[in-house]
């Protein structure tokens, strides 16, 4: 018999718990990863390439406070602004939907999107049928599947915030951008709506290069100091994460959470190899006698130990990656997840935490077999 | 007949070391439940325990809420002299033109930006408003670029002292007092003067009207008579109930604290039954003995089933316990409805707590059960062979 099948031997001894043990690793590692991932998709914004480029143009008070619309023209003669369109989010209620529509509806100026979503791909006859109908819309690839809509249907709104609904059709579907799941149309349209209010809601601003955007954020910005609708310009990723700092403590709170099912892992683990080692605690005594090395036992403790919480690992951070590839997140999280995808630096987060599991799941038995004498582990029946 | 209550009880604590960290697991699955319910109560709570049931509260029709509210001037004389609203002793209608602004602002020690909800309101919207009541210095004056903001915001955000100053766009507005709204969502509020606010962020129209009917009847009257006048495009509803609805941002908090309880739980039931199987290993001889002694399986099983109940009941007070200490900590998130900082407390109540602890219960009762059938199972006289 060799070393590494009698640890084996061991090990499969009580294959109930060891079944158990491995299993109850594997959730909450299961549980470490799910919540590492929704961090990191609340946190961490979606970007293509288009979006180092492009800039989006809000008023210093709020996204809640609209932009006058003749500061298009200005805009338009900042050096190295490449495009300008209006941004308008509506913001309705897709009817059909009861209180919630997992979509954004973007007014824009369609002359411009090609500029600003380069990454969208579009066949060209759908591009100009929607160029050419002022209330018709482009749609992105995932809420058209997620709804069945194709080129020809209608689709109505209901103004949450603005005082107005939307009956659109739809010219094309797009696809190719990080997010496909917006809808555009035209801003002229929201304008005839609400009575040209000459107001737009924030403005999209593509800069010429990647190079020159943060110079550009900085002359809009310049542009419209001390005049009477001062604007923040700032790049696509860092408006979103101004967004994520909204959330204020939730960061927190799903961090604290994956503390304690890691803490909690770790006292399940330590109790089982506890209670696996006490119940051979004669054996042990034996080896002893017989003349086995005190680091020969903690070798034999460790690699159980450590076998079980890779075990738990494999199946858990594996089942998670298995799960998250194979399931419709999005469908599931009706549109709050979009990606939901598990990297390599989580799958590396959890064997860690299962090697150290492992390690220090072996410590406490390992100083009980220090402590005690062969005498006193041949007295114990238990 | 069944065995005592006080086998169950003595064997659970007799054991204590080795089901401690069962005990313990189950602890930290109950305490991360209850925290994050107590997060959902506590924005519920908040918007529950807003308003005056006597008010009715209109907005325009289709928005969700007050601050997506775009309201005609012209329709506030319109509804100002209907008959159903009642006057003060010096002969004015109840009613009130509130117009609210969304200001992003720094939060303190650099924790990022969020929207804070302003709103103008005029003294007639203040005495419809009776919970809101003056903490500290003075109510701003009409006509003046003041600002009287939330004492519980004055702490998250950055020039919220009194005597401070903050800029939004090209408005620079002075904060003279700390206003306290009594646990209500206007604890989420920065008040200033109505026509001063719409002069500031240029604003044409009002966001709600708050109205005061003569009576319920009246109310009744008045709400159908809104929703009937096809000019207006509002809607009125009791403000009590209005408030009641905004509760959107508790339902991914409720979902999370439910979806992680189930998870965790599973962990926690593997952990149960490990401990159980031990146990009941450990006593394979005693539980012979008492087969011998005339108690049914069932009678085993019930006791073993006790026993598991009892521990992880053990565990469930303790994390309640532990959860307990954030009861009433005031925290703050954005508000779906609002999009602007809404500040609540934890409250961890007693029916959560009752909650907690069904479940903890439930996930020993889950991790005993197999192993108490084990239990019953065992042939007598082999478990009384048995070492």
């Amino acid at each position: 018999m060799t070393l590494s099948s009698f640890i084996l031997k061991n090990a499969l001894r009580n294959r109930r718990r060891l079944a158990l043990s491995i299993s109850s690793v594997a959730a909450s590692l299961f549980l470490l990863i799910t919540l590492q991932i929704a961090l990191r998709e609340l946190t961490n914004p979606i970007s293509d390439e288009g979006s180092t480029l492009r800039i989006i143009v809000r008023n210093k008070v709020s996204l809640g406070q609209p932009l006058p619309a003749r500061q298009r023209q200005v805009l338009e003669k900042i050096p190295g602004v490449a495009a300008v369109s209006p941004f308008t989010f509506y913001g309705g209620l897709y009817k059909g939907d009861e209180k919630f529509t997992s979509f954004a509806q973007f007014a824009v100026d369609p002359l411009r999107t090609r500029e600003l979503l380069a990454d969208a791909r579009i066949p060209q006859e759908q591009y100009e049928a929607w160029v050419a109908s002022q209330t018709s819309c482009i749609l992105g690839r995932m809420t058209a599947e997620r709804y069945g809509l194709k080129v020809g249907d209608r689709v109505q709104f209901t103004g949450q915030i603005y005082p107005c609904d939307l009956d659109l059709t739809i010219a094309g579907i797009y696809q190719g951008t990080a997010d496909d799941r917006n809808l555009m149309f035209h801003q002229k349209y929201l304008d005839e709506l609400l009575g040209n209010p000459g107001t737009v809601g924030t403005w999209w601003v593509r800069a010429a290069s990647i190079a020159e955007a943060p110079l550009v954020t900085e002359r809009i910005n310049r542009a419209f100091a001390n005049s009477s609708a001062e604007v923040r310009a700032e790049s696509e990723r860092a408006f979103v994460l101004g967004f994520v700092s909204m959330w204020a403590n939730i960061k927190t709170l799903i961090g604290g959470i994956s503390v304690v099912v890691v803490f909690a892992l770790l006292l399940v683990t330590v109790s089982t190899m506890s209670m696996a080692i006490r119940e051979r605690f004669r054996e042990l005594a034996i080896l002893k006698a017989l003349g086995f090395r005190r680091r020969e036992l903690f070798a034999f403790i460790l690699a159980e130990s450590f076998g079980l919480a890779l075990a738990g690992a494999l199946l858990g951070a594996g089942g998670a990656w298995v799960v998250f590839h194979q399931l419709d997140i999005q469908k599931l999280t009706n549109g709050l997840f979009v990606m939901f995808e598990v990297t390599p630096r989580m799958m590396g987060l959890a064997f860690s935490v299962a090697a150290l599991l492992g390690v220090l799941a072996a410590l406490g038995p390992m100083l009980t077999v220090v402590r005690t004498s062969v005498v006193e582990g041949l007295k114990t029946l238990d | 007949m069944a065995l005592p209550l006080r086998y169950s009880f003595r064997n659970a604590l007799v054991r204590w070391r080795s089901t401690s960290a069962t005990v313990l697991g189950i602890a930290l699955v109950v305490f991360v439940f209850v925290l994050l319910q107590s997060l959902a109560a506590g924005i519920e709570r908040s918007s529950g325990n807003t308003g005056d049931p006597r008010n009715l509260l209109v907005v325009r029709k289709g928005s969700t809420a007050e601050s997506a509210s775009l309201i005609a001037r012209q329709n506030f004389q319109d509804l100002r002299y209907l008959p159903e609203i009642a006057r003060n002793p010096q002969g004015e209608p109840l009613m009130a033109a509130d117009v609210l602004v969304l200001v992003n602002l720094p939060r303190r020690q650099g924790a990022g930006e969020a929207n804070v909800l302003l709103r103008g309101v005029t003294p007639r919207g203040m005495e419809l408003r009776p919970q809101v009541r003056l903490a500290a210095g003075r109510w701003f004056e009409p006509g003046h670029r003041e600002v009287v903001v939330s004492a519980k915001l004055a702490r998250r955000f950055e020039h919220f002292d009194i005597g401070q100053s903050f800029r939004s766009g090209s408005a620079t507005l002075t904060v003279v007092g700390w206003l306290e709204g009594g646990g209500s969502a206007f604890d989420s509020e920065c008040w200033l003067d109505a026509d001063e606010c719409r002069s500031l962020f240029e604003r044409d129209m009002y966001s709600s009207f708050l109205i005061r009917p003569r009576d319920a009847a009246a109310g009744e009257q008045l709400m159908a008579r809104i929703e009937a006048d096809r000019r207006f495009k509002l809607k009125a509803e009791r403000e009590v109930d209005y408030y009641r609805k905004q509760t959107m941002t508790a339902a991914p908090i409720k979902w999370l604290g439910n979806f992680l309880a189930v998870t965790m739980s599973i962990g926690a039931v593997f952990a149960a039954m490990n401990t159980m199987y031990a146990a009941v290993g450990s006593r394979t001889r005693e539980i012979g003995t008492l087969r011998v002694l005339g108690f049914r399986r069932r009678s085993v099983v019930l006791a073993l089933l006790l026993e598991g109940g009892f521990l992880a009941l053990i565990g469930g007070a303790l994390g309640c316990a532990v959860a307990f200490y954030w009861n009433g900590y005031t925290t703050a998130t954005m508000g779906f409805e609002t999009f602007s900082e809404i500040v609540f407390e934890f409250r961890i109540t007693p029916r959560l707590v009752a909650e907690g602890l069904l479940f903890a219960v439930m996930v020993g009762l889950a991790g005993t059960f197999l192993p108490a059938l084990r239990a019953a199972r065992l042939p007598v006289i082999a478990a009384l062979k048995s070492l």
